[in-house]
């Protein structure tokens, strides 16, 4: 796996989502709600 | 190919995976394994030779004679055709930044359509052909990987899209913004631009607010790892498609003109009977003629190019520098409806011409470090800048040798009505020394005055002159 030179911005790639219109938009959304459910919901790591 | 005096290019040295020489009059990419293969992708695209051959991409091909030695620690070697002359975008008008922006989108929705992608988006990886546009980062290209946004927009934001919105949003001149930060304007910048009910202008909300509220929302997260999760959201190839149409349909409703008032004050400026303008361009003309085999000129002051017209029928390519952007933006949409590739017009103010700009002040050189030119026009100008902008005589006569070999220079005397327009707001005597014979003896100092004519309305005196032997 190769990465990029340039530092592309966390925030620049996520708000491409929303840019892209309502396809991208739900990805943004969905994007949310696996952060905001991540934080409730234990790792696979923690339980081994 | 003998390898002599290789010089990295200043500018090239962000992206590890290849860099820009130059070597006697060959401009050389060498690039690493990883790029070999971007490069093939490339080759065996069916949009890049397309480009190459309508001319919107730099002529790129492998130097199969490059040598060993300094060339080994390369996979291989690409020979660019050469740019004509190397401008950047805070010299550039509101037209030629958009049309380069439109470019860059285009080249990039083409690339997409074939699985490549460009790995940055900045305004510095177009340079121009006279009036026509042209991509110059070939190392750009690379092939895309799936469910990836561009990583190139946020570049594309600060170095294009928000200069091309403050102008056709706020009509203010993006120039100054893009010499002081050669990354650009940051999101945090525009959205305090932006601020009201500006945020409702076409792309602020989104690309501007939304966009920096992001950035500081997701600081804390790795690029990596927000690629991840937004592939695994279901971002697509499509939605990169997407995003890129999409700020192109922006790009392309931004359109910027000076307010009607600018142009009102402008044809005053405008002091010339007919036949001292027909007499200035035959003199310019044969000065020119006379001047045997021309590389680069220099239209110091070009105003609405009718000399830089001239120059350009003696000279292979014609920069033509003007300070106000109003006038060069027309200019520009004038030569590029011709289809003019050798005249580049240019938004300078010569009294604060471009400085180094970048890293040690080299990664963009000056003005006066991309010349001097084989010849320079300097008509109508001296002063402007001895009365205008109080520059000593001796120094304009010095400054005219540094941009040109030779020059074709006009003096406009003190009881000239333009001259007494610049006097009158100044204090009385304060410029004893501006005077025909003073400004002819320092000319004669630097330059052989091979011709000299007054023109008929007898305030206005043009010389060519030549290296002294």
């Amino acid at each position: 796996m190769k990465f990029a030179y340039l530092d592309a911005g966390s925030g620049s790639l996520i708000v491409q989502a929303v840019v892209a219109g309502t396809a991208g938009a739900l990805v943004a959304v969905k994007l949310g709600w696996r952060r905001l459910t991540d934080r409730f919901r234990k790792r696979p790591s923690d339980q081994d | 190919m003998v390898v002599r005096d290789v010089r990295p290019e200043p500018a090239s040295f962000r992206d590890p995976a290849n860099r820009v020489f130059y070597s006697g009059g060959d401009v050389l990419r060498g690039l690493g394994a990883e790029a070999v293969e971007d490069w093939q992708a490339l080759v065996a695209s069916r949009f890049f030779p397309r480009s190459v051959a309508d001319g919107t991409i730099c002529a790129t091909e492998p130097a199969t004679d490059a040598p060993a030695g300094e060339w080994a620690e390369w996979a291989l070697v690409l020979r660019h055709e050469r740019i004509p002359f190397v401008s950047y975008p805070y010299e550039w008008a509101f037209a030629m930044l958009r049309d380069a922006a439109l470019l860059h989108l285009d080249l990039l929705l083409a690339a997409l359509a074939e699985g490549i992608t460009t790995k940055d988006g900045s305004a510095y990886n177009l340079q121009w052909r006279g009036a026509s546009p042209v991509f110059i980062d070939v190392g750009s290209f690379e092939r895309a990987r799936d469910g990836e946004p561009w990583a190139g927009y946020r570049q594309f934001c600060q170095t294009m899209l928000y200069p091309l919105m403050l102008q056709a949003h706020l009509d203010l001149g993006f120039q100054p913004f893009l010499r002081a930060q050669v990354d650009g304007i940051e999101p945090g910048q525009a959205r305090r631009l932006f601020g009201g009910a500006r945020r409702f202008k076409p792309g602020v909300l989104k690309h501007v607010h939304l966009h920096d509220a992001m950035q500081a929302r997701y600081s804390a997260n790795t690029t990596r790892a927000v690629r991840a999760d937004l592939r695994a959201a279901g971002f697509s190839r499509e939605l990169t498609l997407a995003t890129v149409r999409a700020v192109r349909k922006l790009v392309d409703r931004l359109a910027w003109q000076p307010p009607a008032t600018h142009w009102a004050g402008y044809q005053e400026t405008c002091t010339y009977t007919a036949d001292d303008r027909s007499r200035k361009v035959e003199f310019v003309g044969r000065a020119l003629a006379a001047a045997g085999d021309l590389g680069l000129v220099f239209d110091l002051g070009a105003n609405d190019g009718t000399y830089s017209r001239v120059a350009a029928g003696h000279a292979r390519y014609v920069v033509a520098l003007e300070a106000d952007d109003a006038v060069v933006d027309r200019l520009y949409r004038q030569l590029r409806a011709e289809g003019e590739k050798r005249i580049l017009p240019l938004v300078m103010d010569l009294a604060n011409p471009s400085p180094g700009v970048g890293w040690r002040g080299r990664e963009r050189p000056s003005l006066e470090g991309r010349g001097p030119a084989d010849a320079a026009l300097a008509l109508a100008v001296v002063h402007h800048l001895a009365i205008g902008r109080n520059v000593p005589l001796p120094d304009v006569v010095d400054w005219l040798a540094a941009m040109g070999r030779q020059v074709v220079v006009e003096f406009v005397d003190p009881t000239d009505p333009m001259a007494q327009r610049l006097l009158a707001n100044k204090p009385a005597g304060l410029f004893g020394d501006y005077r025909r014979d003073v400004f002819e003896k320092l000319l004669a100092e630097r330059f052989t005055i091979t011709s000299r004519e007054e023109l008929p309305s007898g305030t206005r005196v043009l010389y060519a002159g030549v290296p002294r032997a």
